[in-house]
């Protein structure tokens, strides 16, 4: 059934997420996001990490993380070796894309 | 609701070790995983194929679901029977809370909220889990501001317990400067939480229709111009398209291919607002005429210009 009215959200990183959101977003413990921050797979070098907020790019890397994680039972820093392609490959296909280089 | 056979989509044996559905899993996984697949449903397969996977790799329920699948074929209308879980303990409440939103209504009818397992859990309270979707906009939408219609599968418990799924139509109002990749969250429209519990987030991936106008990178937007030779020698005042409209943009004299013009405050709209870019890209007009021939003919003899000379070639 269509709703009339219309939703206004948070546009997150004006309105950043805690650390408990975060964790929600993802459906995983606060404690998963803690490893990984410490280990250095997440939210590296974000400046929002020492007062522990994160960022829109944040939930994005961590969701992938968890997915990559849990889909192929994979070590955390494979995952994140794994996502840091991923992301890599992202922004050359969009350089080619914009270049008229792009198959797609 | 469909019957679905679990075999049939992870493309294993009845008899399969759970090792082996394990391995068939990856294998599909690393097919349909959404960050790499070029399969136009990818999402929609490595949906199933993690439910498959949830079922068949945990005894409990893979001895529960071969009972029933006995009797059913895939694609056949099913219904769960009553009690048809009696007898089975599905640890943990039968699986993550978190999953429901991305299982489908035949895993949820079996081991959701309107399982057994999920009856036995009265007078506990629980936030609804968060939900993702992606929404896809026009750059022009990031410069303005828009009001996109998203419709969603939300699930509904109803009076007898069962997990039913419903279209939901929701208007969104996409705030003028998002950036691709930021998030839009709408506080209680996520899924429903259990026991009068609060319901969850419902996080807005923000993703802009591919252009081939323009590459956007933050809040910052880079377009390519089209310039005569005599405007990139001579300089000149042009006009051309942009997001924001047609602006006008001084393109200084002795300007070459590749020269980039920031328009300062001109990219995405924001606290800190992003710049427009705007490359030359200096386009030869072809010599398929009498008279084009005759002034390249002119240029070749009167200017004494040999660009592989001046690059040390």
């Amino acid at each position: 059934m269509a709703q009339r009215r219309i939703a206004s959200g948070e546009l997150i990183d004006e309105a950043t997420l805690t650390l408990e959101e975060l964790a929600r977003a993802c459906s995983v413990e606060v404690e998963w996001v803690v490893e990984r921050i410490e280990s250095g797979l997440l939210a590296d070098g974000s400046p929002y990490v020492t007062s522990w907020r994160f960022t829109s790019r944040d939930l994005t890397r961590a969701r992938r993380l968890c997915q990559l994680e849990r889909d192929f039972e994979a070590a955390p820093e494979l995952a994140a070796l794994a996502a840091d392609l991923i992301e890599e490959n992202q922004r050359l296909k969009e350089r080619l894309r914009v270049a008229g280089l792009s198959d797609d | 609701m469909e019957f679905k056979d679990y075999y049939q989509v992870l493309g294993v044996e009845k008899t399969a070790t759970t090792e082996e559905i394990k391995k068939a899993y990856r294998k599909l996984a690393r097919q349909y995983h959404p960050d790499v697949s070029k399969e136009s449903e990818a999402e929609q397969r490595m949906q199933e194929i993690n439910e498959a996977k949830a079922v068949l790799t945990d005894p409990e329920k893979r001895l529960a679901y071969d009972q029933l699948g006995e009797r059913y074929r895939s694609g056949q209308d099913f219904q769960p029977p009553p009690d048809w879980d009696a007898g089975f303990e599905f640890s943990g409440g039968g699986f993550e809370e978190a999953d429901l939103g991305e299982f489908s209504d035949f895993f949820a009818n079996l081991f959701g909220r309107g399982g057994r397992a999920g009856r036995g859990s009265r007078g506990y309270q629980m936030r609804g889990e968060d939900r993702h979707a992606k929404i896809v906009i026009d750059l022009e939408d990031a410069y303005h501001g828009a009001t996109r219609a998203i419709t969603l599968q939300v699930p509904r418990v109803d009076a007898q317990g069962r997990v039913l799924s419903r279209e939901h139509t929701l208007n969104v109002r996409i705030p003028k400067g998002v950036k691709a990749g930021q998030h839009i969250r709408l506080a209680g429209q996520g899924g429903l939480g259990m026991g009068g519990g609060p319901a969850g987030d419902l996080f807005l991936e923000i993703h802009f229709t591919p252009d081939p106008r323009y590459r956007v990178e933050g809040r910052d937007v880079h377009q390519r111009v089209p310039v005569t030779p005599w405007e990139a020698a001579l300089g000149a005042s042009i006009e051309t398209p942009t997001p924001l409209g047609v602006v006008k943009v001084k393109v200084p004299a002795g300007s070459q291919s590749g020269r980039q013009l920031r328009l300062k405050g001109r990219g995405i709209p924001g606290p800190e607002p992003g710049d427009l870019y705007v490359e030359l890209e200096v386009v030869l007009p072809p010599a398929d005429t009498d008279r084009a021939r005759e002034l390249y003919e002119t240029m070749a003899r009167e200017l004494a210009f040999d660009p592989r000379r001046r690059r040390g070639g």
